[in-house]
């Protein structure tokens, strides 16, 4: 936090010295120890319970739940020195292009609709219909108009994952200061132009939000659709492994599975922080 | 969590809008219900869309009436919100009393939360396959999958609430000596109400979602189902399914509309409620 301690007004100039200095003062070692043990905090009990998972199922002769270490074994020689690869790619191709419809779309649609306040308020009822609409009950409506491959996977998660984003950016873009957009007016902004410069980034944090939700959505849709509609993916790979009785593959689908969800969180939140430090770093001196 | 595109579309503007300006809001938005509904009927007709994919309005409008006049539906309608109610008890119960005991210790709760974060981004569904291979296509795993979904959003939600108690408030109750399970329903519960009926309102949405997943892929004699065998059932019981699917938007739509006013109800006290409770005409 000190390191943006220049740049800040004259108010509040004391306490950004003195926050500077504190910073300044601070042992190295004393900080990276700190450090460690803020991380200690953080990770103790969630390392306990994968050791307590690993020593519990060691010697475990149950179908359903075999040693953690044949899981992991497994898990290495299907999906990452293996043939469940292919499958893993399909998923995420899938996953990759029906996300990316229902971002640009629901940001794209959602701002359409925020400048045409008409269209807003007369079709505003039917979109929040098809928002609580529980997706998945469509999945088999879908098929029946393009079959199960490539295209019904996409075109379900697109439909699912995009109206999160495109209300969050309908309401976003209705929470910007008017004041701003009246400035940006008496500048002789175009309209293209206000929008870049004075609407997203005011609206950007809630779009951010908009987005995290469609990513669950479109996670969840991913497998759900593979699942009923049989080819191919990982949410076909573990349906597979189930009904074969093959529990050991099957919980190598399902850690995989739980990774997927816990990378595409964490590439969200990096690329979040990335997009957003400017929102974050203002926040910050608001707060002090 | 604050989940505000729950509340976008169908909230009303804050400004109370004049008589004729609502009334020709309603105008529009029947125009484009009866535009969108005639534009479907003449597609079907003109054989743009074909019948065999996708039903004409009229047989899917019919279909959903006769529907509603029988008992199927309404059987079907019965089972759904069953899994989804018992679900949401068990779940919330289970979050409540976790996350307030955890969210009451500093410790447990540094040591937790980055757990639950954890658990949070985990895909729900990636249990359902243990779920199915433990307890089969039954009701018991369909109110167990629902319950687990429901758990976590809620709980730190829980956690916030619990955390973000008035320190006047709560070192009052001490020296009041409020202690023990007065102390749970007459301090903390009220404290963390707000936080936790925002839990709640993200959860049930889920638990509807989770609960049209479980009958999809395990079965039994919900909504879910209907979908799923008419589909099956070939194009003839088309209109069918796509009425079950208009039932399931329609129950999306209650339970959240549900969910906010019971909120706007019950919650009328609260600081954070206060706000809108003065803008509501």
């Amino acid at each position: 936090m000190h390191r943006d301690g220049n740049g800040i007004a004259a108010g509040s100039g004391q306490q950004a010295a003195a926050a500077g200095t504190a910073g300044r003062r601070r042992v190295p070692l004393l900080s990276a120890l700190g450090r460690a043990a803020r991380a200690v905090a953080w990770l103790w009990l969630f390392a306990v319970g994968v050791a307590a998972w690993w020593v519990l199922s060691a010697h475990s002769t149950s179908l359903y739940f075999p040693p953690l270490e044949k899981i992991l074994r497994q898990l290495y020689a299907l999906w990452i020195a293996g043939s469940a690869r292919g499958q893993l790619a399909a998923s995420l191709e899938q996953f990759a292009a029906g996300y990316a419809i229902a971002g640009l779309g629901g940001i794209g649609i959602g701002a359409l609709l925020w400048s045409v306040r008409g269209v807003r308020e007369a079709t505003s009822p039917y979109i929040y219909f098809l928002y609580v609409l529980p997706a998945p009950a469509l999945v088999p409506a879908v098929m029946t108009i393009f079959g199960i491959g490539f295209t019904m996977k996409v075109v379900i998660i697109a439909f699912a994952a995009i109206w999160p984003t495109l209300l969050n950016t309908l309401d976003g873009m209705r929470g910007v200061d008017e004041i701003k957009l009246d400035t940006s007016r008496v500048l002789g902004l175009s309209g293209f132009r206000a929008v870049r410069s004075v609407v997203l980034p005011a609206a950007a944090p809630q779009i951010v939000a908009g987005l995290r939700n469609s990513l669950q959505v479109a996670i969840i849709l991913m497998v759900v659709s593979e699942w009923i509609a049989s080819t191919g993916g990982i949410g076909y790979f573990i349906v597979n492994a189930q009904q074969a009785f093959n529990y050991l593959n099957m919980w190598t689908g399902i850690i995989m599975l739980a990774l997927i969800g816990i990378v595409a969180n964490l590439l969200f939140v990096l690329a979040e922080n990335w997009l957003l430090h400017w929102h974050y770093a203002a926040r910050a001196k608001e707060a002090r | 969590m604050r989940l505000p595109a729950g509340t976008a579309a169908g909230a009303p503007v804050r400004v109370p809008p004049g008589r004729g300006r609502a009334l020709g809001r309603l105008a529009a938005r029947l125009a484009v219900l009866a535009a969108a509904l005639g534009l479907w009927q003449a597609l079907s007709e003109s054989g743009l869309i074909r019948a065999d994919e996708f039903p004409s309005m009229t047989a899917t409008v019919a279909a959903l009436g006769h529907q509603l006049a029988g008992a199927a539906l309404w059987a079907a309608v019965g089972d759904t919100m069953a899994a989804w109610v018992v679900g949401l008890l068990l779940g919330g119960g289970c979050a409540i009393a976790v996350g307030t005991l955890i969210g009451l210790n500093g410790f447990a709760l540094r040591s937790v939360t980055p757990v639950v974060e954890f658990f949070k981004t985990i895909p729900v569904i990636a249990v359902l396959p243990i779920a199915l291979v433990l307890w089969g296509t039954t009701l018991t795993m369909q109110y167990v999958l629902v319950a687990f979904a429901v758990f976590w959003p809620l709980v730190i939600q829980v956690f916030y609430g619990v955390r973000s108690m008035d320190p006047t408030v709560r070192d009052t109750a001490t020296v009041l000596q409020v202690r023990g399970g007065r102390r749970f329903f007459v301090v903390v519960l009220p404290s963390a109400a707000p936080f936790i009926a925002t839990g709640l309102r993200v959860s049930a949405a889920v638990a509807l979602i989770i609960a049209i997943i479980a009958e999809l892929i395990g079965g039994g004699s919900g909504v879910g189902v209907r979908i799923l065998t008419a589909e099956n059932s070939g194009p003839t019981a088309y209109p069918v399914m796509y009425a079950y699917i208009l039932v399931a938007g329609l129950l999306g739509v209650g339970l959240a509309g549900a969910f906010a006013l019971a909120e706007r109800r019950f919650l009328h006290w609260h600081e954070s409620q206060r706000e809108a409770a003065r803008h509501a005409p």
